[in-house]
């Protein structure tokens, strides 16, 4: 098995909780204890109250591609083998949106405003990604 | 009226050579364009008493660039620092020069910009944002960004890569008549067409240059500014806004915050959208130009493709931007020689380029991940 070479995250103890659900297939994020505003990326206080309360939400793995991009250019060795790639921005049905790849199409066949649900993908036995396939309306 | 309208004038602009300059240094850089823009100024070294610095992509001290620059020109400021803003910082350092000369904590600021990004650059393979997250989906490069915004608007408003080509074209037309201009021969909207995409829906011909140069400009009062060497400009209108929160925003992707800065600058300068004579906007993708159209009022919120249509913002056209060549063509100094290209066209020094009759100038600058803005207005003294 060859060595997994792209980026991985940082686990700390902010963001572990987000991780280790991802390894289980389930895709959660930070649900502010006081005003309820699901937050994206991971942050140790709720960008709108500023209440450091919060719990680890379950979402849906639904979502839509808010926009979308594809890599021609390498700009990291370790995506050689993937280019031309693309990159969309997911708008989650939960409300945040973040950044992920659409798996299991060809590149120019997804647009924005495509239906999503997310899929797991487990690179090294410590990390498993969230990416997204299209899913039918 | 606006207590500052009218009251700060940039008095001296200066260029180093530009391109790729193997053996120059981001200092070595900086300091040719500060002398270039002190002999344009007709001042005296020991004037300048304010210093302000852009570290740029490759000065090693950083937030610290300052006291290295100040060191390397023998000034001990009065008043002084370095600012952070990518290509917002230019406009930032001058809106900090005029508040400062107006409030006589300084009466003669030099803002200086030198990098050497082709040779020493940065290799641009970090993730694009803060820590680590972006990259694991290989989201990265500041083209990136400005995909998201082009393939955004180019599916809500039918915006096509054609019509990106146009700013394109524009750009190198004006820098065909630029003698200190990088890349000086013209293209079509085909050439566009034909170039090879970078971050679809981007292409090659979409993006600013790499360049190594320098730029300094020198800021006093109006009123001081009247007994100087070189025709009066005026800082007219001054506006700057921000967005920090990428994700949490839905409308980050639409820069919201370059709407409220062109909207300040509006307002101090007692200006619209309908009294500007010649834009330098910020063009380090073609799709960033679309939205400053829009922001500014220039047309309607997803007009812009069709707006750039045609020839109306190339010389000659109802208005023309970035007669200098902008990011795209002329060099890239991260809106540097945005402002001053917008100087000597107030001046009427442009020669072949020049704007006739022109009076109002828009110079824009935004920078980092789609965060910064700010908008300066220029006005023949």
């Amino acid at each position: 098995m060859s060595e997994y070479r792209k980026p991985l995250p940082t686990i700390t103890d902010e963001n572990r909780p987000f991780w280790e659900g991802c390894r289980e297939g389930k895709l959660r994020l930070q649900k502010c204890g006081e005003c309820g505003h699901i937050r994206y990326p991971i942050s140790h206080v709720c960008p709108d109250c500023l209440s450091y309360e919060f719990t680890w939400t379950p979402l849906s793995g639904r979502g839509e591609v808010f926009s979308y991009v594809v890599f021609h250019q390498l700009y990291n060795k370790a995506f050689a083998d993937d280019i031309p790639y693309n990159v969309a921005l997911v708008q989650l049905e939960e409300g945040p949106r973040m950044y992920s790849n659409i798996v299991g199409v060809d590149n120019d066949a997804v647009k924005v405003g495509d239906k999503l649900e997310v899929v797991f993908d487990p690179v090294t036995p410590e990390v498993t990604i969230p990416k997204f396939r299209l899913r039918q309306a | 009226m606006h207590p500052l309208r009218d009251k700060t004038a940039i008095v001296g602009v200066g260029a180093s050579p530009q391109g790729k300059l193997p053996g120059s240094t981001a200092l070595s850089l900086a300091v040719e364009a500060f002398k270039r823009a002190l002999d344009d100024s007709g001042l005296k070294k020991s004037q300048i008493d304010g210093l302000l610095t852009f570290p740029g992509t490759t000065a090693p001290e950083e937030g610290y660039n300052y006291l290295r620059v100040g060191e390397a020109l023998g000034i001990d400021p009065r008043y002084t620092g370095s600012m952070k803003m990518g290509g917002g910082s230019c406009g930032a350092l001058l809106h900090q020069a005029a508040l400062a000369v107006n409030a006589g904590m300084a009466n003669y600021v030099a803002c200086v910009f030198g990098d050497a990004a082709a040779t020493g650059g940065v290799r641009f393979d970090r993730a694009s944002g803060w820590g680590d997250s972006l990259g694991i989906w290989g989201f990265m490069s500041a083209c990136a960004n400005s995909a998201i915004t082009a393939s955004r608007h180019m599916a809500l408003y039918g915006t096509t890569s054609r019509q990106l080509g146009e700013i394109a074209v524009a750009c190198r037309k004006h820098a065909s008549m630029n003698p200190n201009a990088v890349m000086r021969k013209p293209i079509t909207i085909e050439d566009h067409q034909a170039s090879r995409w970078i971050v679809k829906p981007l292409r090659l011909l979409d993006c600013c240059l790499i360049s190594d140069g320098g730029v300094c400009y020198i800021v006093t009062t109006a009123e001081r500014a009247k007994d100087l060497k070189q025709p009066l400009v005026l800082v007219s209108g001054m506006g700057q806004a921000y967005t920090t929160r990428n994700m949490e925003r839905e409308d980050w992707w639409y820069v919201p915050h370059q709407k409220l800065a062109i909207e300040d600058a509006y307002r101090m300068a007692g200006v619209g959208p309908k009294d500007i004579d010649v834009c330098q906007l910020y063009d380090n993708f073609t799709s960033s130009v679309l939205l400053w159209f829009e922001h500014g009022g220039f047309c309607k919120v997803g007009e812009s493709g069709s707006f750039v249509e045609g020839g109306r913002i190339q010389l000659g056209g109802e208005l023309p931007i970035n007669t200098a060549g902008g990011n795209l063509s002329e060099s890239y100094m991260e809106g540097w020689l945005h402002l001053v290209e917008g100087v000597r066209q107030m001046r009427g020094a442009c020669g072949e380029r020049q704007v006739e009759d022109a009076e109002v100038c828009l110079v824009t600058g935004r920078g980092a991940a789609l965060n910064t803005s700010n908008v300066t207005i220029l006005r023949k003294g």
